[in-house]
């Protein structure tokens, strides 16, 4: 089980912000999380990579709970805001550290950018800008990369096609489809367009308030259906 | 419009969130500038006294009017440093249905509030009014009152435009340095002398007093071609960004050290290219210059190096203690990034002992310089300097894992308490009072030259058992890992 969360519980003050009593997420499962503001998705996504204290229950990672050790971050790849983003670094420089976190060599990470150079479309290598300085949509960009890059089992991304131009997202859509084709990677991923995740995931959950209210395998009716939930 | 202006900024200031926070930062701000108006008062008023004590041989005038000008070339020195450009402030009103000019107006007036338009009031008028009208006329000090405020409304507006200038033209920065060190060298050298210069026109002043309504001309024609230079040029990109192609760096003497010199070489990045960090530790190597002023041939004849070992400790290891003491909140934009990803956090504490280590051996190498005065200044900082690398470092660390506040980079640091917190306040005491507990049992029985040998021996210690103390911190910081994410979230 790449991820399994149990009752898992985050309030401030007297407010409940995530409730989730069970969660399983399988290898190379990619679950959408879709909810209105204020759902929670944001602060589950933190507990989930170890960035905020669950006030109850826990968080797994392949049957090993994070927070006890690392070994979750050798496999696990996110970018929740620009927040990940070292912003005073050139995009090459980001790309150099990241991998390099990983072992990868400066000649590798140029190599593998090369897979990048449709995503990019031209806009993110040799700019000789620094990150702070690209638009809202390239610094996702960058992000979005920088985490494929590591190779990752579990990809953890939140909102990926807030800001990005049209092409850029179905280009993100075909690129994360023939990830999880060719080695097994799950993705749990959170979007407003209700649209994309329908078409990108085999699963869709849906939040509100902090609890789950429906966790529905995709089938054709699956947007209609949410649709009709989000016209209430 | 004008007033609407300038109570949104006078908002701006009371509830921006940055403002200092805590009550204890914003009395201590309080306390620096009554302090700061209270000394120039103090100042102004006794001018005629001190001036006779300092200078007995010489007339109270002469020295004065020597005095002005020089007063004001070192002012505009400062305000290139530090006075900021209020252009920001103006991006929320360019796209609104508001004229121009009255943007321009509200900018040129928004820079009079600034203590540096303040400080020379009080310095200067007290003895125009006392002794100058007295002795000479009222109508003279009158005239010198307006000549002294012409030269402050000059120097305002001529800093600015210069500076504006600077960020449009880049070439015009390392041209203005040699002008200007050209200009220092030549009055080190009495080649010209500015007192000379400003004794003459002030003189000329005394005998013809309406002459002083030609520095009134200078302040309005600088106010007008800053103006006019502003209404040209409003637009938000060019006022306060510069477009230059900025290259990757890599620092291979780094790569020796593994991770831990990636995690270092990316620190140094961010010092250099974010504004706050890199006036922090510019400001810091100017604090090397603290032992001209502690260093005293006297006391070391003596051997009484009590008051001496806390300038060496200052000066090899003042980059620790003020860039240290805002650790990690220097990261706190990424920090969430940081910790997310595959980074080992002793290994990033290890970066930082790497870092500071560097930074103190190269303050201490450039402070040997010290040592051309007197061989026992060389012992005295090389005691400091393994105290700095050894204990300080603990030190400063340690306190960084209480440290909740998130930083901004974007403005420069002096006099910003943005990001000051609790721990900074306390910091200091273990800092510089630890050394002395060390070196004074040995120095009160007559062997100040024991304690530095133990003050020494303890800071190599520690920096031998640097594993034991990276494991003890990593500990510390992951206690508290959860409360400093959730700080550094917290920005404006």
């Amino acid at each position: 089980m790449i991820l399994e969360i149990s009752n898992l519980k985050k309030t401030y003050g007297n407010r409940t912000v995530v409730n989730i009593e069970f969660l399983q997420l399988h290898a190379g499962e990619t679950v959408g999380i879709v909810g209105n503001n204020g759902a929670g998705k944001t602060t589950m996504f933190r507990m989930v990579l170890d960035l905020i204290r669950p006030t109850e229950g826990a968080v797994r990672s392949k049957g090993e709970l994070i927070g006890q050790n690392d070994q979750w971050k050798d496999y696990t790849a996110s970018y929740l805001d620009e927040g990940f983003l070292i912003d005073y670094l050139t995009s090459e420089e980001y790309f150099m550290f990241i991998g390099g976190l990983h072992q990868m060599t400066a000649a590798h990470v140029t190599d593998y950018l090369l897979q990048f150079q449709d995503f990019f479309n031209g806009e993110i290598l040799n700019k000789g800008k620094y990150i702070r300085d690209f638009s809202k949509g390239n610094q996702n960009k960058i992000g979005i990369a920088a985490s494929l890059m590591q190779n990752p089992e579990l990809l953890i991304l939140d909102e990926p096609f807030a800001n990005l131009d049209p092409t850029t997202q179905i280009r993100l859509k075909t690129l994360i489809k023939s990830l999880k084709a060719e080695r097994q990677m799950a993705t749990l991923i959170s979007s407003h367009d209700l649209n994309h995740v329908t078409d990108v995931c085999d699963r869709i959950i849906l939040m509100e308030k902090g609890l789950i209210i429906k966790d529905l395998q995709t089938t054709t009716n699956t947007l209609t259906e949410l649709e009709a939930y989000f016209a209430e | 419009m004008r007033s609407t202006f300038l109570d949104h900024q006078w908002k701006a200031f009371w509830r921006s969130k940055n403002k200092g926070g805590t009550i204890a930062t914003q009395l201590f701000i309080g306390f620096i500038v009554i302090y700061l108006l209270g000394v120039a008062i103090f100042l102004g008023i006794g001018l005629e006294i001190f001036i006779a004590k300092a200078f007995p041989d010489k007339d109270v005038f002469v020295v004065f009017n020597g005095l002005i000008l020089y007063y004001f070339a070192i002012d505009f020195l400062m305000r290139m440093q530090l006075q900021e450009l209020p252009t920001l402030s103006i991006v929320p009103y360019l796209h609104l249905r508001i004229p121009k000019r009255k943007i321009v107006n509200f900018l040129n007036i928004r820079a009079l509030f600034s203590a540096f338009n303040i400080l020379p009031l009080f310095l200067f008028l007290p003895f125009c009014f006392t002794a100058i009208a007295s002795v000479y006329s009222p109508l003279i000090a009158l005239m010198y009152f307006i000549a002294i405020i012409s030269l402050v409304v000059f120097n305002n507006y001529a800093a600015l435009y210069i500076k504006r200038l600077s960020i449009q033209h880049l070439k015009l920065v390392p041209i203005m340095l040699v002008l200007i060190v050209g200009l220092g060298l030549l009055e080190y050298f009495k080649v010209f002398s500015i007192s000379a210069i400003s004794n003459a026109v002030f003189n000329y002043i005394a005998d013809h007093p309406f002459a002083a309504l030609g520095f009134t001309f200078l302040a309005v024609a600088m106010f007008i071609v800053n103006a006019r230079y502003l209404r040209n040029n409003l637009y938000a990109e060019e006022l306060s960004s510069t477009e230059s192609v900025k290259t990757s760096t890599d620092y291979p003497f780094l790569d020796r050290f593994g991770k831990v010199g990636a995690y270092t070489a990316l620190e140094i990045k961010l010092i250099l290219r974010n504004k706050r960090s890199r006036s922090a530790v510019t400001m810091s190597l100017l604090f090397l210059l603290y032992g001209f002023l502690f260093y005293k041939k006297e006391l070391l004849d003596k051997d009484n190096l009590n008051l001496m070992l806390f300038a060496a400790i200052f000066m090899t290891g003042n980059t620790i203690s003020i860039y240290g003491q805002f650790m990690f909140g220097w990261q706190s934009a990424h920090f969430d990034g940081l910790m997310a990803n595959k980074i080992d956090i002793k290994d990033f504490i290890r970066a930082k002992f790497l870092l500071f280590t560097l930074f103190s051996t190269f303050t201490t190498l450039v402070a040997c310089l010290y040592g051309l005065m007197n061989w026992k200044i060389l012992v005295i900082q090389f005691a400091a300097y393994f105290y700095n690398i050894g204990i300080g470092t603990i030190v400063v660390l340690y306190f960084a894992t209480r440290n909740y506040r998130a930083m901004d980079l974007t403005k420069g640091s002096s006099f910003n308490f943005q990001g000051v917190g609790a721990s900074q306040w306390v910091l200091g005491l273990p800092y510089f009072l630890m050394p002395y507990l060390i070196v004074l049992p040995f120095s009160l029985n007559g062997h100040p030259y024991w304690g530095l040998l133990a003050l020494g021996l303890c800071g190599l210690s520690a920096a031998l058992t640097r594993e034991f103390w990276v494991n003890f911190l990593a500990k510390e910081f992951n206690k508290r890992k959860y409360k400093i994410t959730a700080g550094f979230r917290e920005k404006s």
